[in-house]
């Protein structure tokens, strides 16, 4: 562990964080579940999905959601258990829905999201929607609004979240029981942590049991939410946060070496300070890719004034403004593929990617 | 700015030790040069060592600051000495085709003040000696 230096200090950390709550989550569990088989598999799987949420969650509240994940994770299991009970003596395989049942959830999945679409303001249900559904990108958007692609993007990041959030309630019909709910669900729901602290939303998941159900859903979204992160960009601090994200969405997928994590870090450090110099704001997305290889790719885009001349930018020694000589030509040579578009007056994108070692 | 200290700089000697705590933006990075740089003209120091060991990355912007550094403090009178790079960013340097210029290097701060007291030569009582100048 040791020789793994700073870069495995995260990961490293968190895992040691989840670590410590294995007694108190044997106990939750422990004093539930009277097989200890089935109660060690049950604490397995709080602490796996602890575990992946982690990079979702302010350290402060690792703790609560240990404990209504325990309780989740418990109940869950004695449902299945009951439905296994009553249904044994039947020769049909329920488990497989059939035709009917499935329209039905569809259409209840429909009308669900239809109601939580309604819940947003107009502003974020029409950028959702122009996003999502007509698929504009978010420059485009960011012409019409009269805004910039990076506030564009943050303001598509916070809309997903609420609707993630009304999604929920409206597909379970549940109305939350406090009016602190709604700002605790979107706080875990965004990832915000600082919000999260500001909310005391490891506090609210103790004392409310239906953000302790919703809790989960949210911190473990759809796999192809899990693999990607958008991170916008407006200032000096996100190219920090943008090069922290890439190293943690990498290093999840355990292909990478610590050297890796940094080669990819210190590549998405120089596209980002380029956005932020350049065009002043922009956004920045990892992505995890599992074609033609697995890897990740970082895709760095901006609305700026664009590169007149890309290859003479790529030249080592090449800046128009001190400091960013080896910007461009360095990222180059830290990762595996990089291209870069550029079009004078509309702005730049810069996509590259590194792919996982073979072994 | 509050919360948690981002870097520190305390005096040894004729030594000024600067710590990074944590992953810094540019401007926090340029703060810390300008810092360093006044306590270097204030305290005298005669050397600097600087602990990079909890930086992230040293990208093009990080090392040219701490180059930059390192040539003010040389016209000041002083000699730097980078330490704590880790494997993994001294690894990442290399690859991005970046150097420590004339910057001093040492695995880790014992390694760092050695390398000083070598360079600056026996600690003399600098301030009186001046004092007899005058
Ligand atoms: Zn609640």
């Amino acid at each position: 562990m040791e020789a793994t230096g700073c870069v495995g200090r995260s990961a490293a950390g968190a895992s040691d964080a989840v670590a410590a709550l294995i007694p108190m989550v044997r106990r939750i569990v422990g004093a539930r579940v009277a097989d200890v088989t089935t109660a060690e598999d049950l604490v397995q799987e709080t602490l796996a999905r602890v575990l992946a949420a982690s990079g979702r969650v302010e350290p402060g509240m690792l703790e609560p959601y240990a404990i209504a994940t325990a309780r989740n994770v418990v109940a869950t299991a004695w449902r299945e258990e009951d439905r296994q009970r009553r249904n044994r003596h039947r020769v049909v395989d329920l488990t497989a829905p059939d035709l009917p049942e499935g329209g039905l959830l569809a259409e209840e999945e429909r009308s669900a999201v239809a109601a939580a679409l309604a819940r947003l303001s107009e502003r974020d249900r029409e950028a959702l929607v122009a996003h999502e559904v007509s698929g504009r990108d978010t420059r485009s958007l960011a012409t019409d609004l009269g805004s910039t692609a990076g506030a564009v993007a943050a303001q598509l990041h916070r809309a997903r979240a609420r609707l993630r959030v009304e999604y929920l309630l409206a597909r379970d019909r549940t109305e939350p029981p406090t009016d602190r709910c709604r700002p605790v669900l979107f706080a875990l729901s965004s990832g915000d942590r600082r919000r999260q602290r500001e909310v005391d939303a490891g506090r609210h998941l103790l004392e409310c049991d239906v953000c302790a159900a919703l809790s989960q859903p949210l911190l473990e979204r759809a796999p192809q939410r899990d693999d990607e992160v958008r991170i916008p960009i407006d200032g000096d601090a996100d190219v920090v946060a943008a090069r922290q994200a890439a190293r943690e969405l990498a290093g999840r997928l355990g292909c990478f070496s610590p050297t890796d994590l940094t080669l990819i870090a210190t590549a998405v450090s120089e596209v980002t300070r380029n956005i932020v110099k350049f065009a002043g704001s922009g956004e920045v997305v990892v992505e995890v890719l599992e074609q033609p290889r697995r890897g990740v790719q970082v895709t760095a885009r901006d609305a700026g004034p664009g590169i007149p001349d890309v290859e003479r930018a790529l030249q080592d020694g090449y800046s128009t403004y001190a400091g960013l000589g080896l910007g461009l030509p360095g990222a180059r040579r830290l990762m595996d593929e990089f291209a870069i578009a550029s079009e004078v007056g509309r702005g730049t994108t810069v996509t590259m990617t590194r792919w996982c070692a073979d072994r | 700015m509050t919360g948690p200290r981002l870097v520190s700089i305390l005096r040894q000697g004729p030594y000024l030790i600067a710590s990074i705590h944590t992953a810094l933006d540019d401007s926090q990075m340029t703060a810390f040069q300008h810092d360093l740089v006044d306590r270097i003209g204030r305290d005298r120091a005669r050397g600097v060592v600087i602990d990079v060991a909890a930086l992230d990355v040293l990208d093009s912007f990080a090392t040219r600051t701490l180059r930059t550094i390192g040539e003010v403090a040389r016209l000041r009178g002083a000699v730097t000495v980078v330490v704590g790079i880790q494997p993994e960013v001294a690894f990442t340097m290399v690859a991005l085709g970046m150097d420590t210029g004339s910057l001093h290097t040492a695995l880790d701060l014992e390694e760092g003040l050695a390398l000083l007291d070598r360079a600056v030569g026996p600690r003399r009582p600098v301030t009186a000696l001046r004092g007899g100048a005058a």
